[in-house]
């Protein structure tokens, strides 16, 4: 950015604030100051009914440290977390070089793939959860006419068992993450230069070539921004989960987050450590990747 | 060109961030809805569906009792919200949290609002407490004075299909918890799920204590004190767990709600399950049986039915927060009269809640045999950490089936004699 002001009126050194005024004021109100209620929350007692009992110290974290089911929950977040973003960017790079290829209903393929963005996450994730019903979900009368599963049994029973509802719900969650994700690498295709692909023909480069030595590098910023919303987003995912299976049976398949409201509802400064730790983690996470993936190297 | 996109990308990004921070803390703000223009008190009613459908949702019950009120107190409107009983506690409690206090709430009652002092007693906002059915009054009492007050009950029955019963060869239906088991299996022999479990989160409280009770346990002793990990409850959850292993219940009991099963029941796939009357609108509008394909009979115990029962009473609770306490008076005087009591009872086939009604309804053939086991029945503690208890137990007591019981017990144990 350049800060060329010039120096003959001294009031005009102030002009940039009227522009970056409403900006930092929002940031303060709807980032900042949650953050700053979140963290002292956090060393509270506050009763279940939302009563200030007074400060905690660091009571809140040591109680949940003490949870038991906190090890399996984090572990099961890092899994989320990986699992969905990883397969969603896979996924989303094979979509977006199918959708930047001229074919006819190429519009309408577009179109469509914008329903399960603009569709609500609880929407999508109750109609999963009805269509893997064990007596009469769709997917399992499908299964069923294929002769894989029977009906209402354990097989059948898809949200029952922890492993396989966890397995499901990262499937959704990678089915409402896909068209952001689509979208940024597509636009990110979109400005590539026509003349360096020639070029590369040109010189007698295979079609694999090309894509690792040229277009992958190109998509690098998208790529990049694509995942990092997508890692912040997942790791925040509730509807999914709670809609499904309420992060149950137990605490089986509660990630972070739900693990978070679940123990809202009766130890509040608890859930608030938690929230603080959640927060922590995102931007730990945010930082050493934009680290690794040498951010700056591409904005300058 | 790439720097354009990121810029847009990251505004996007720092909107992600903002989300996080937003689901920490809760607001502290406290609002209260004073007495509006014309000197008009608006009330705010929360209520808890007990409908099957928007067809009968609660609040079209309420709204008829809310009509013909207002009509006769012009100087009170009446609000009214229904939420579905899955999510009752959890959207209760957040109001609560966030100090956005409703005037009156119909559905479960914590004593945990009583001890913040949230609450009116019952004689400060009935003209009449005495009506209450005395049976219930312990349960709604904090400290010996009464907050909650009973507004509609209900006495659990093992329900049974009969057409199944048949088909798999069983005459008599079981009064042991060996002969659920027997008949469970042949059930299951026929294709069927033999015994409907649901310990999933919605109401797992109330059937693990019901099999508590068939073995002399419960969730308190003679005495009022928790005694949640005992012996007999511990030996409860081993049998159980041995049942669900057998096969002979629906898969995964831990994540199956009451719910859905009871319409998996009366779609006519289930031999038997745990009812209240609240299960006989649900056979019905299912179509499949009809009123001689099914029967309920007293639940079936360890070594023979159990003598006891768990009665249930949802109550009413006025909040004094917003200070509305005339109007409030008024309104409940006016809800709780026998003809409103009955047409809830009739609408949604549960028992009514006061003294007199039950009398209306005393010789009532299918109302009858639940309302005579209401007064031995046993009812859910009432101390303050009863409310942490409850979430903990229904979130986790179906992972005894395929964890510790002990262990699992122990820490609900633990939940509920920590915040006493």
């Amino acid at each position: 950015m350049s800060t060329n002001v010039p120096r003959a009126n001294p009031l005009r050194r102030f002009t940039p604030l009227l522009w970056v005024g409403p900006a930092a004021a929002l940031i303060i109100g709807v980032v900042i100051w949650p953050v700053v209620v979140m963290a002292t929350t956090s060393t509270l007692n506050i009763s279940p009914d939302g009563f200030n009992l007074g400060s905690a110290g660091l009571g809140n974290y040591r109680e949940l440290f003490q949870e038991i089911a906190l090890p399996g929950v984090l572990m099961r977040t890092a899994v989320w977390v990986v699992g969905v973003v990883v397969v969603t960017m896979v996924v989303s790079l094979l979509l977006a070089q199918l959708f930047n290829q001229a074919f006819p209903g190429r519009r309408v393929a577009r179109w469509a793939l914008i329903a399960p963005w603009g569709a609500s996450v609880m929407m999508t994730s109750l109609i999963f959860r009805w269509a893997l019903n064990a007596q009469n979900g769709v997917v399992n009368v499908i299964l069923h006419d294929l002769g894989l599963v029977n009906l209402g049994t354990d097989q059948a029973d898809w949200l029952g068992r922890p492993v396989a509802a966890f397995v499901w719900m990262m499937a959704v969650a990678v089915f409402v993450s896909l068209p952001f994700s689509t979208y940024a690498i597509l636009a990110g295709l979109q400005t590539m230069d026509s003349a360096v692909y020639e070029a590369a023909r040109v010189d007698g480069a295979s079609p694999w070539r090309i894509y690792r030595s040229i277009t992958l590098p190109l998509l690098r910023p998208a790529l990049i921004v694509a995942t990092l919303i997508n890692v912040i987003n997942v790791f925040n995912s509730f509807p999914i989960i709670w809609e499904m299976t309420r992060g149950g049976p137990g605490y089986s398949t509660s990630t972070t987050t739900t693990f978070m409201f679940i123990l809202k509802q009766s130890y509040i400064g608890e859930s608030a450590a938690l929230s603080v730790i959640n927060f922590a983690i995102v931007v730990i996470v945010a930082l050493v990747f934009l680290k690794v993936a040498k951010w700056k190297d591409q904005v300058d | 060109m790439s720097r354009k996109l990121i810029a847009s990308l990251a505004i996007a990004g720092v909107g992600s961030l903002a989300l996080t921070a937003c689901a920490g803390g809760g607001g502290t703000k406290s609002t209260s809805a004073g007495t509006g223009p014309g000197g008009v008190t608006t009330l705010k009613l929360v209520v808890a569906d007990y409908g099957t459908g928007p067809s009968n949702t609660s609040s079209k019950y309420w709204q008829s009792i809310i009509t013909a009120f207002e009509a006769q107190n012009p100087k009170i409107k009446v609000n009214v919200t229904a939420i579905n009983w899955n999510d009752f506690d959890n959207q209760v409690q957040t109001m609560i949290q966030n100090h956005q206090y409703p005037d009156i709430t119909e559905g479960d009652y914590f004593a945990n609002y009583a001890q913040e002092k949230l609450l009116y007693s019952a004689d400060q906002v009935l003209s009449n407490p005495d009506n209450l059915l005395p049976v219930f009054k312990n349960q709604g009492s904090y400290d010996g004075v009464q907050y909650g007050m009973p507004w509609t009950t209900s006495s659990r029955t093992l329900f049974y299909n009969k057409k199944l019963f048949a088909e798999a060869g069983i005459t008599t239906p079981p009064t042991t918890w060996a002969q659920v088991q027997t008949d469970a299996t042949k059930i299951k022999a026929t294709g069927n799920v033999g015994y409907g479990l649901p310990l999933g989160p919605e109401e797992a409280q109330a059937e693990a204590l019901l099999w508590f009770l068939g073995n002399g346990g419960g969730y308190q002793n003679a005495s009022g004190q928790y005694d949640i990990n005992s012996t007999q409850n511990v030996q409860t959850l081993d049998f159980l767990k041995s049942f669900v292993a057998s096969g002979v219940t629906e898969p995964n009991p831990a994540s199956k709600n009451r719910t859905d099963l009871w319409q998996q029941f009366a779609s006519g796939t289930i031999g038997m399950i745990n009812g209240s009357p609240a299960l006989i609108p649900i056979i019905n509008s299912g179509g499949k049986l009809t009123s001689s394909d099914w029967a309920s009979v007293q639940i079936p115990g360890k070594n023979g039915p159990l003598n006891t029962t768990l009665g249930v009473c949802d109550n009413v609770a006025a909040f004094n927060a917003n200070g509305h306490q005339a109007a409030i008076k008024a309104f409940l005087d006016f809800a709780y009269q026998d003809k409103y009591q009955l047409q809830f009872d009739k609408e949604y086939d549960l028992l009514p809640a006061t003294t007199s009604a039950t009398q209306a309804l005393s010789s009532d053939p299918i109302f009858g045999p639940f309302l005579k086991a209401l007064p031995q029945s046993v009812q859910y503690p009432s101390t303050t950490s009863w409310a942490n208890t409850k979430t903990q137990i229904q979130q986790t007591i179906g992972t005894a089936l395929t964890g510790n019981p002990k262990s699992v017990l122990d820490q609900i144990q633990q939940t509920a004699t920590k915040s006493q």
